[in-house]
Order: C-alpha cells, then structure tokens, then sequence
C-alpha cells in the first residue's frame, strides 16, 4: 500500500466574487521511504497540496488516503491527531513559538501526545542532537540564525518519528550556502529511511532528488526523475534559471567524481 | 502461547494512560503558557508602565491592568455591601430580641417608614427623660414599662478587650417589658437608678469571654471607654436570633448610661399592654404623651407608638433596598469586567493567532487551544478577585480598629468571591476562546 495515495485532488478557494482553482486535478502515489520533490511556478498550486498532504487543509473534491485510510472521513479530533503522530511539518518562515526555547519549541508536539516530562526531554534532545543543534538549546528563536532555526523546526518535526516528513521550501529564506546544509540534512533524513516531500523553486535542489514532480496551473505535467522534471521546470523558467542550472549541474558532477 | 511471548512490546502506550497523560500534562503545560504569557507580556508591561517608563507600555497591559482593578473594585463593593447589610440586621436581631407582640414603643421614629419623610422625623424632639416619667405617673392600662438606649462599645477585663457589644441603659421594669431573665445574682434596682450606681448585668457570651471557670459577681469590669462597674448579676442564656448571638451584652442603670455616654441619644420607652388591649393602651399612650408634649388638638403628633409587626415591615424593605443594591452593583462589576476580560482576550487571541497556528499544526485539538485560553480568563479574573479580596479584608481591619463595630470579611464570602470571578472568567472568556479554537489551521499559520 502506498503511503500517500491522490485521486482526482481538486481545491477551489472561493473568493465569493470569484473562484480561484489552485488544484485541477491531481494524481499521485508516493511510496514509503521516496524522496519527492514538487516543483513549479509561483501559483502553481505547490503550498496547496503540501497543506492537504499535511491535513492543514481538506480537498474540494478528490480522494487522499494516507496509509490506506480515506482523511475525509476523519474528525478534527482525529485530523489533529495524525498531524501529531503521522506528520512532520517544515515551513518555509520556520513557525516557531517565538517565546519558548529551542527546546520547548521541539517539545510542544509531544506535549499534545501526552508524553511525561522526562521522557519528552531526553526525545526532544536527541531531536536537536540530530540536526546539530546540542548546544543551543535554551535559545530563543530570536536568538538563533535563519539556519539554526530551520533546524529547530525540523526536529520539532522529527521528535515524534512520523511517517511522513514534509518541508514547504524549507531553504525559501535562508542564503543558498545555509539551504545547501538543510538540503544535505534532508538527504540524511532520506538514507536514515524517512520519507520527505519537500517544495523548492530551486532547479539544482530537485536535480538531487530522486523523483520530482512539476506541478503547472494545479496539475501534474511531469512526474518522473529529479535531474529531467527539474530541467524541464527550468526550461520554462527562461534561459537564466536553465543556465544557472546546468552550470550547478556541471558543478555537481565534478565534486560527485573526483 | 510462545508466539504471543515473542511479539515485540507495543510501540504506543494504552489508549487510557495516553488519554490521561495528554489530559493531565498537557492541561498543566497550558496553565504554565497561560501564566507566562500573562506575566510575561501584560502584568511585565504593566509594571513597567507603572514604575519606570511611560512610552513602553501596550494597550493590552493598559486594558489587563484595568480590567484587573475593574473586578478588583466590583468584587470588593459587594463583599462590603454584604458586610453592612449583615452588621445591619445584626443590629435588628439585637433591637428585635427584646420585643414581645403586647409591647409598644414609644420613640422620635416612626418606624418602618424611609426616604421621603426622613427629615420630618429627624427634626422631631427626642424622647426624654421627662417623657418617660409622664408616662410612668399618668398611664393606667401598662403591665410595665422601661426606657431603653443601647450602643455598641468594648467591654473589657483583665487586659482582655471584647469588641461590639451591645450596651444598654434601662430601669427595673426592663424585665417585665422583655421578658429576660436573670440567671444569677440580681437585676438593677430603682436605687441603682436614683444613684446612678456603677452595677452591671452581663450576659452569657460576656460571662464566657471573661470568667471562664471563676465567679463573675462580685468582680468588675470596664465599658466604654472609662466607666468600671461591679457586674452584680448574669442573664439566663438567650441564644441566638437571625444568626446573632443575644448573649453579648451588658445592661446599666440609664443613669449610668448617659453618664458614660452623653444623653444625646434620646430614649426609646417600652410600654407593655395588658393582652388583648394593645389599641386602648395605644391611645392612652398617645394622650398621655401629647399632654406631656403641650400639643394643641389640632396639632400633629411629634412622636410615634410603633408596634413591632411596624418594624418587622421597615427592616424588610431595607434589607430589600440594600440586597438590591448589591446585587445591581454586582451584575454592573459582572457586565464591565466581564467585558473587560472578553476584550483582552480577544486582543490575545487575535496577537496569537500565528501561535495557535502553530499548535494546531503539530497536534494540538480545539478543545486543548480552548482550555488555554479559558485558563487565562480565569486567571485574569482571579487576579482580580483576589485583590477585590484583599482590598475589602482591609477596609474591613481599619473599619474594626476605629469603630466598635466587629467588622471583617466571612471566609464563605470570600469563597463567594473567589467561585464569583472564577464564573465570570470562564462565562466572557468563552466567546474568545471558541473563536480561537475554530480557527483553521492554514489561514491561522497565514496570519500576519
Ligand atoms: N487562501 C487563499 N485564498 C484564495 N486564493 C488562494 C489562497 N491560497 C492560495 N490561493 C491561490 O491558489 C493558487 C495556488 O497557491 P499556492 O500558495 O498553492 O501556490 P505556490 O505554488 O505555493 O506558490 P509559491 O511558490 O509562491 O509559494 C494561487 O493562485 C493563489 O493565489
Ligand atoms: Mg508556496
């Protein structure tokens, strides 16, 4: 059974005067354990489907099961409970309770599972131990890089061990040298068995993962290999992006080969 | 058998344990946020504004401070109100022990009657001691009749000060006339009255404060605040009435009394009606004392005979006016703080809405954001109530140190207080916190 199954995904947002499509149709599978990354346009529709993926949000029409099981036939109650112990979210302004510590900021999603305070501690530090982040963790966010608090977020999003790890352009506010460290954080995620979906408007990121998809308009145009949808995206992007491309392509291959 | 043995332990704990751990941790970690988002955010700038700079402040400190006092003043004036009002029918429980249904009372007031004619019976003589002998020579039809003037004063023995007791000048007819009896020793006599003897009779609560095992007769004590006198007899404990205890007190010879406490009182004369004549004393009383009072047959009366059922009536209507009056000042302190509070919150809710985005997001149910914000209405509505509390406990000391009422504030009403706040926290902090609980997730996270 695939972890993530979407069948015939529309949403419209009504605006009352208007409606504005923001997903057509969208089909897909992902699998446990794969590395999918959504490209496309601004508008495309990519914060949409990440939302519903996440349970944020509810489709217009369509089906998504997760694990199996159909979300539109759960509660809020329940809704709010699989983003607890299901999900993992990373957003792209990092969303951190900015008067509680690093460590209290990773704590909270086990705080709604109703772990004990020890055990909630020792977890939430092994969280930060694994992004590098041991020794910060009584820092504010305001106290702590773009970087740091990025990986704050991430172990908050790793601390319950969910099955599903989404990051909506986790790397869209930092410099491209900090992003490179989060991408490269999410590619040991991904060997330590994780399963990530992760949106970026950056060509040369979604080259490295193993399968993208480009979403246009609210559909699916391609779905396939990172390094050929992420060319593709780039393409349509205009020459500019497609060179900066290929030359971090190029980049890529000599430091891959020594 | 063995295969079960084998299986792997289950990853998740029981449902229950989870349920109960999620209900308990989680319900503390949100006093704990709830407590520091309070002091952290408004009480910390109230402070700030209070003491030190005047161009830090927010509006949401201003409004928390407000609000905060706003209860504090409500929940004070009531348990004040409530105090008065209970010293108030203290004081009819002590007036109303001495009435029997024969006994007519003549007195400057008329009884029963408030507002409008005040001002009329303000201005009418005193009853006065030539009144009383009017009364006493040229009446026929009365069993017995005595004079009474009570105050409340501080009795004391041995370095020990008993306060609010009720102090009362009279003559030897006051035990016909009320029928008190006298348990030991004997009651005060005509001579005491011609002499204006420093003699006393005590009553039973008096007696416990005081001679705990040993022999009262005989010994002295002091009332007021200069006037010792040897207690030479002890009343049969009454009991209580409305809630009072009738057993606190001290009778003096009047004599006694005005020299103690001035004659500026005036006297209210108890004149008992032989059963069944109630009326035709009444009239021989009203004859009688227009005689005394040189008044033409066109004249109006300037004193009143009042009946005990008069009176009963009159302290209803009071105890009426000031229950209404509490519980108007209570519903207005509910209403304004109460507003206050949803106010607050909502300003709260609203600045916070990124926040409940957030845990909404990583797992958090409606109802554990709804919690969160109920536990901070009700803790800006105790913080409140507790000062209300204190305020009012205060009052209630310095009214005790400079007057010889007995005031302070009954722990039950303090209770009140408490439960009181605690409603209003939960009944105006609800509509704040629903709306905080139903917002979705991604527009809540979208939130700027
Ligand atoms: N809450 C909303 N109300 C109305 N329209 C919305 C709302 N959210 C998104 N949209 C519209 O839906 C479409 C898809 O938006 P979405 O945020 O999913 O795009 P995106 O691919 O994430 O873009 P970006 O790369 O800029 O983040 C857009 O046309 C957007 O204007
Ligand atoms: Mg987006």
């Amino acid at each position: 059974m695939a972890l993530i199954e979407l069948e015939h995904i529309v949403k419209t947002y009504d605006l009352g005067l208007s409606k504005v499509p923001a997903l057509r149709d969208i089909h897909a599978r992902i699998e446990r354990g794969e590395f999918v990354a959504i490209v496309g346009q601004s508008g495309s529709g990519k914060s949409t489907l990440m939302n519903i993926i996440g349970c944020l949000d509810v489709p217009t029409a369509g089906i998504y099961r997760l694990s199996g099981r159909d979300v539109s036939t759960l509660s809020d109650d329940q809704l709010a409970d699989v983003r607890n112990l299901e999900i993992g979210f990373v957003f792209q302004s990092f969303q951190l309770l900015p008067r509680a510590s690093a460590l209290e900021n990773v704590e909270l999603p086990l705080v709604y599972r109703g772990v004990a305070k020890k055990e909630r501690r020792d977890r939430a530090v092994e969280a930060l131990a694994t992004v590098g982040l041991e020794d910060r963790m009584k820092h504010k966010p305001a106290e702590l890089s773009g970087g740091q608090r990025q990986r704050v977020a991430i172990a908050r999003a790793l601390v319950t061990q969910p099955s599903l790890l989404l990051a909506d352009e986790p790397t869209g506010n930092l410099d491209s040298r900090t992003g490179e460290e989060i991408f490269h954080l999410f590619l040991d995620l991904h060997a330590g068995g994780n399963t990530i979906v992760l949106v970026t408007h950056e060509p040369k990121l979604a080259a490295r993962c193993p399968r993208a998809v480009r979403l246009v308009d609210g559909l699916v145009i391609a779905d396939g290999p990172g390094r050929e949808v992420a060319a593709a995206n780039a393409e349509a992007l205009g020459a500019e992006a497609l060179a900066q491309f290929q030359a971090a392509e190029r980049a890529a291959q000599a430091g891959a080969r020594p | 058998m063995s295969e079960v043995a084998l299986q792997a332990p289950p990853l998740e704990a029981p449902a229950w344990t989870v349920r109960l751990r999620r209900g308990w941790t989680g319900r503390l970690d949100d006093l704990r946020l709830a407590l520091d988002s309070l002091s952290s955010h408004k009480l910390r700038s109230g402070l700030t504004l209070l003491g030190i700079v005047i161009g830090v402040f927010t509006v949401v400190a201003m409004r928390a401070l407000l609000t905060i006092s706003g209860i504090a003043i409500g929940i004070m004036t009531v348990i004040l109100i409530f105090m008065v009002q209970s010293g108030m029918s203290a004081s009819f429980a002590r007036q109303l022990s001495t009435l029997g249904p024969n006994t007519l009372f003549v007195h400057k007031w008329k009884w029963g009657v408030s507002g409008s004619d005040w001002w009329k019976y303000k201005n009418r003589p005193h009853v006065t001691m030539l009144d009383l002998r009017a009364l006493q020579q040229n009446t026929t039809l009365p069993v017995a009749i005595a004079p009474l003037v009570n105050t409340l004063a501080t009795v004391s023995h041995a370095g020990k000060d008993v306060k609010g007791v009720d102090v009362r000048g009279t003559t030897d007819g006051y035990l016909d006339a009320t029928g008190w009896q006298i348990r030991r020793g004997r009651f005060i006599t005509a001579l005491d009255q011609e002499i204006g003897a420093n003699a006393c009779i005590i009553g039973a609560d008096i007696e416990d404060a005081f001679f705990k095992g040993q022999e009262p007769l005989g010994q002295q004590v002091r009332v007021g605040p200069n006037m010792r006198c040897d207690i030479v007899g002890i009343f049969a404990r009454k009991g209580n009435a409305f809630g009072q205890t009738q057993d606190l007190r001290v009778v003096l010879p009047l004599s006694s009394f005005i020299r103690t406490f001035g004659s500026k009182r005036g006297l209210v004369v108890a004149v008992v009606a032989p059963e069944g004549k109630v009326r035709e004393t009444e009239g021989e009383v009203t004859a009688v004392m227009r005689n005394a009072r040189h008044l033409a047959p066109d004249q109006e009366e300037n004193f009143s005979v009042n009946r005990q059922d008069k009176l009963l009536e009159g302290f209803e209507q009071m105890m009426k006016a000031t229950n209404i009056t509490g519980i108007l000042v209570g519903i207005i302190t509910a209403i304004v703080a109460g507003i206050g509070i949803m106010n607050i919150l909502l300003v709260s809710v609203k600045e916070r809405t990124r926040e409940i985005g957030i845990r909404r997001a990583v797992g958090a149910r409606r109802a554990t954001i709804l919690w969160q914000f109920l536990c901070e209405a009700v803790m800006v509505a105790l913080v409140g109530g507790a000062v209300g509390i204190a305020l009012a406990s205060g009052a209630a000391s310095i009214i005790d140190l400079i007057s010889p009422l007995p005031a302070r504030v009954d722990p039950r009403v303090m209770l009140g207080g408490v439960i009181g706040s605690a409603v209003l926290g939960v009944g105006f902090g609800l509509w704040p916190a629903l709306t905080a609980a139903m917002l979705q997730p991604v527009e809540a996270l979208r939130y700027e």
